[in-house]
This record gives C-alpha cells, structure tokens and sequence, in this order.
C-alpha cells in the first residue's frame, strides 16, 4: 500500500460540538494535498489528530502509527510547521540546531547550515532578534533538513510578505519535495498554492465536502461565461453556482461535459477559490 | 540514547540560565565578603582573638577547625536555601513558559514523548540542580581557602597545614553531596506537586501552587478542627538524614572549638535512618503522582 495517511470514521467532538465528524479519507505517498476550509472548519483539528497531537474516535493511521499513542515514532518520519508553532524566542540558532541534531535521527545539521547560508539568519542570533520572516526561513531550514515521508504545513505563511511566501513556496517544491515525500498543507490563501497541489481536500463544518486530484477536478468541473441566450441554455444545464461579471453571467457545472458547452460562451476550468466558495455555499443551502 | 536526553536537559540549562547563574551569583558574593573580612582582621592585627580561619600564632587548632567548619556550614546553607528557591521557581517555570511563549507545538513536533519531556525537568529539579549546587559550594570552598592561604602566608603562616589539612574536605564535601541530594528527593512531593501546577496552571503558577497550601490547613483548622495537613506536609521541614539535629551541640560550650569527632561532617549524616523514614517513600509516591499527571496534563491538553 502507497497511502501514508488512512482514515476512517474519525471524529474529534469538543463537548456538544463536532469539530471533525466522522471523516473518511486517504493520502497516497508522493501527493501534495490541500486541506481547504473556511476558519472552524476544523482543519486544525483534523491535522492535529494526523499529527497525534489529540485524541480522537474511529480509526486513525499515519504510515502504519497510532498517532496519538505512537507520536515519538511518528515525528522521526513527519515535520510539521503551524503558525502556532512558533520557536522559542529565547533559545540561540546555534542551540536549537544543536538540540534537533541530538533529538532527530534523519536530521542533517550539513543541510541546515548550507540552507542557513542563503539566508542573513546568523548562528549566534538569538531567536527574538529575527524578524517574523527569518524565524520562518529557520524553521522550514530545519525542517527541510529533516529526512522525512510527510510534511504538514498549517497556515505556513500567515503573516509573511509577499515575498518570503512567494520564496517559502519555491523552496519547498524545488528544494524539498521529490516523489518519495508527502505534503499536506492548509492556508487561507488558496491561490498561492492552488498551482503546487496534486489533491484537493475540502472541509466544511467537520466535514469533507470534496476530495478529489487536481486533474480530476478539471475534467469534473467547468466554468461557463456567458450572456444572453448562451447563459439561458447553460442555466438549464443545472448550474451549481452562478455570479455576475462585467454583465455576463459566470457558472459552474459539476459533473457535466464540456461538449454541451460549445458555442454557449467561454470555456474555463475553474479555480479552486471559486469551486470552493460555490461548493461551501452549497453546503449551507 | 544519552545523546538524547543530554539534549534534553542541556535544553534546561538554556532555557533557566538561573540554574547557573545563581550559584556563580552566590559564589561571587562570600568571596567577596570573605575577602572584606580578612581585610577587616588584618587591620586589627593581633588583639582580634579571632584570625577567621587563623593565623599561626592566634588560633588554636581546634578554634581553627571550629572556624573552618563554621564556614563551611555556613556557605553551604546560604546555597541550599537559594538552590531552594531556585528548584521551586524552575518546577514552576517549567512546564508553563513553553505554553506562555507558545512553543510547545514546537517542541511537541520533535521525536520526544511528553513523559521524556517531563522527567527530563524532574531529573533535573531532583538531580541537576543539587548537583550544580554542591559544584558551587565546592568551587565556592576551593576560591576561599586559596585567599586565605594567600592571607594565611602573608602573615607567615603555613597555610598546608593551617588551612588544608585542619579540616577533612572530601568528607566535608561528600557529605554536602548527600546533604543536598538526599534534600531534594525529600523535598519531592514538593517538586512534583510544582511540576504538575506548572503543567496545569492557564495563568498565575505561583499563586496556584501556594494557595492550597494556606487555604487546606485553614479549611481544617475550621471545619474539622484538627491539622493533620499542617503537620504532615508543612512539617516536612526537618531532613531526617542526621544523627541529631542540634548543630548548636557540635560545638563546645567554650565558642569556636569544635570536638574531635564531629569535625567530619561525614559523621552526623546516617543514610540508613535517612533510607527507613516512611515519610520519605510515601513523599516519592506523592511525587510520582504529581508526575504522572503532569505528563498526562501535557499530552492530553489542547489549548494552542
């Protein structure tokens, strides 16, 4: 079996409320996956059960752990940053090296030194002498020094410029990311990586809505622009969203053919923002 | 393996750099009193009948010996009273700090169980500090006899025998060793009931850890009338790890002499009334307790 992450019926409850009911799902080695969902989603929920960072019912395995009760063996093969990960603000770069080389078994301290040095992250700074942006280049260089099967990427980038995100991002695939790992990322902003992911998950109140590759999504999917007489024949093909732009009418179909489009308008496969917002607001109905 | 958990204290000793810094701190401030008071005796010359640690031709032996051991109880208590604290504050400190300053998901994302991470801040509560502290009343003794000697020899004395050889030092010493660290497993409960606090508390360690402690025995005190808890745990005072606990009989009713026998300090420490005190074993289940459920706290908690 190739999948690293096995998932079935899990379902993490906060008293009354479900954060993550009853979720079922697979991630196959060498995928870049998304996990996409408006804020209380349970998103974080979700990753924190991967990561056995909380307990939860049905049957939960990440490369063959329990995560929960196996979570020293789990992070020898996973790395995780969270924005709510932070580092320690007191702790020097040289000791936090020093201490993850001792804790680490596929940690390469040659790695980290060699990514350090493209950045002005010095070894004898102290944590809370870097700016927000350098503590983020630290934390993936250590990271990207670690020889693991699964990343986890929880809102990497959250308040980060441009152009640290834009960096973080190129890093990650040409640097990092090779067929045997495995990626699973949430973040608010889905165009950023929308282009990087290979899967697509979403999840709305506990729930996945959508679980599906990238490349199925656009045979799955199409967006229609039309006006006038188009936009009345593509209406009655059952449109599961519709807005309005420059006067024409924008509609997304789940499911049918681009062949019934012809001569109706233009033609797009949709983006994941849009195909989020029109599957979340379905949801709601 | 022990790479492994020699990371995880060396952690401690990155994160508290008062565990260090306290000792040296002390160290620094008898010296300096020390050195403060040589220079007052020697300006009184011969009518002080009291040369500190002696001047050949003032002091007896045994007043030197007195003297001597007068000093070395001394500093050593000033660094188990501070290292007192100290542990108590660490404990505190310990498990609170990663989760004020956020990092814990950080530490959490690296191959260590909660239980590793927990003991690793007992052991070095129970083992570390006592160890750094006994360290320093060593370096602390070795720093001061040296500047004595040199005042000792200024004043033409032999400072070999004056000073080195008129009290047994490895006694003294190993006895400092077992002093403290029979002192911290005996203060346990108190070490693991901070741990578990320090695991536990959202805000206000301190307070949360000391209110119990007031409040119980006055709850008592009311409604049941009695102080058991008063007695059991504030009455934790005593080390019951000497032969008598009347330091003031050490010394001879004539001041500054101390008797033949009791000049090892090794002599009035016995290990085996120490070993069979149920207090101590019922304390190291109490502590174990408090562990246990600090380590749970950890893992099961999930307020980042």
């Amino acid at each position: 079996m190739t999948s690293l992450v096995n998932a079935r019926g899990v379902s993490k409850k906060f008293g009354a409320v479900r954060a993550v009911d009853n979720v079922s799902f697979e991630i196959e080695k060498g995928k870049i996956l998304g996990l996409i969902g408006p804020n209380g989603a349970g998103k974080t929920t979700l990753l924190k059960a991967v990561l056995g960072l909380t307990d939860c019912e049905g049957d939960l395995s990440v490369l063959g752990f329990d995560p929960f009760r196996q979570r020293k063996q789990l992070m020898q093969n996973i790395c995780f940053i969270a924005d709510v990960a932070v580092l320690p603000r007191w702790i020097k770069v040289s000791q936090i090296l020093d201490y993850v080389e001792a804790i680490h078994p596929n940690f390469s301290r040659a790695r980290v030194e060699e990514l350090l040095l493209q950045t002005n992250v010095r070894s004898n700074a102290k944590v809370k002498e870097l700016s927000k942006g350098m503590v983020t280049q630290l934390h993936l260089s250590i990271i990207m020094a670690i020889d693991a099967k699964l990343l986890v990427l929880d809102e990497p980038t959250l308040g980060l410029d441009i152009l640290f995100r834009k960096e973080f991002y190129a890093n990650l695939l040409n640097d990092y990311f090779d067929e045997e790992r495995t990626i699973l990322i949430t973040t608010h902003q889905v165009e950023e990586i929308e282009n990087l992911l290979t899967d697509v998950m979403f999840i709305n109140d506990g729930k996945i809505l959508l679980d599906s590759s990238m490349d199925a999504l656009s045979d799955t999917y199409v967006e229609v622009m039309a006006s006038g007489e188009g936009a009345q024949k593509a209406r009655g093909l059952g449109p599961i969203a519709e807005t309005e732009m420059f006067g024409k009418s924008v509609m997304l179909f789940e499911g049918v053919s681009r062949e019934h489009f012809e001569g109706l308008g233009e033609i797009r496969i949709p983006s994941v923002t849009d195909l989020f917002v029109a599957k979340i607001k379905e949801a709601r109905k | 393996m022990i790479n492994h958990y020699a990371a995880l204290i060396k952690r401690e000793f990155w994160e508290h750099r008062s565990i260090w810094i306290t000792p040296v701190a002390i160290s620094t401030i008898v010296t300096l009193g020390v050195l403060t008071m040589l220079m007052f005796v020697s300006g009184f010359a011969k009518e002080l009948d009291l040369a500190i640690f002696g001047a050949q031709n003032i002091a007896s032996d045994n007043e030197r010996q007195a003297a001597l051991t007068g000093f070395f109880l001394g500093t050593s208590w000033v660094f188990l009273l501070a290292l007192g604290f100290l542990t108590g504050f660490y404990c505190l400190d310990s498990l609170y700090a990663e989760r004020k300053d956020k990092s814990i998901l950080f530490w959490r994302s690296l191959p260590v169980t909660d239980a590793e991470t927990v003991i690793s801040k007992l052991m070095t509560a129970l083992v570390v500090i006592p160890i750094v502290a006994v360290l320093g009343i060593i370096a602390t003794h070795i720093i001061n006899l040296i500047v004595t000697s040199i005042w000792v020899a200024s004043k033409g004395g032999n400072a070999g025998t004056l000073i080195w050889g008129s009290v047994p030092l490895l006694d003294n010493w190993a006895a400092a060793f077992i002093v403290t660290l029979a002192g911290a497993v005996w203060m346990s409960p108190f070490i693991g009931w901070f741990l578990f606090i320090s695991a536990y508390a959202k805000r206000m360690p301190l307070l949360l850890a000391f209110m119990p402690i007031f409040v119980i025995p006055m709850l008592e005190g009311i409604f049941l009338r009695s102080s058991v808890f008063a007695e059991t745990v504030l009455g934790r005072g005593g080390l019951p790890l000497f032969r008598s606990m009347d330091f003031d009989a050490m010394f001879e009713e004539e001041q500054w002499r101390v008797s033949e026998d009791v000049a090892s300090l090794l002599n009035h420490i016995d290990i085996v009334k120490f070993l069979t005190t149920p207090s101590l074993w019922a304390g190291i289940i109490v502590c174990g307790l408090f562990v246990t459920a600090a380590i749970y706290v950890r893992r099961y908690r999930d307020d980042s």
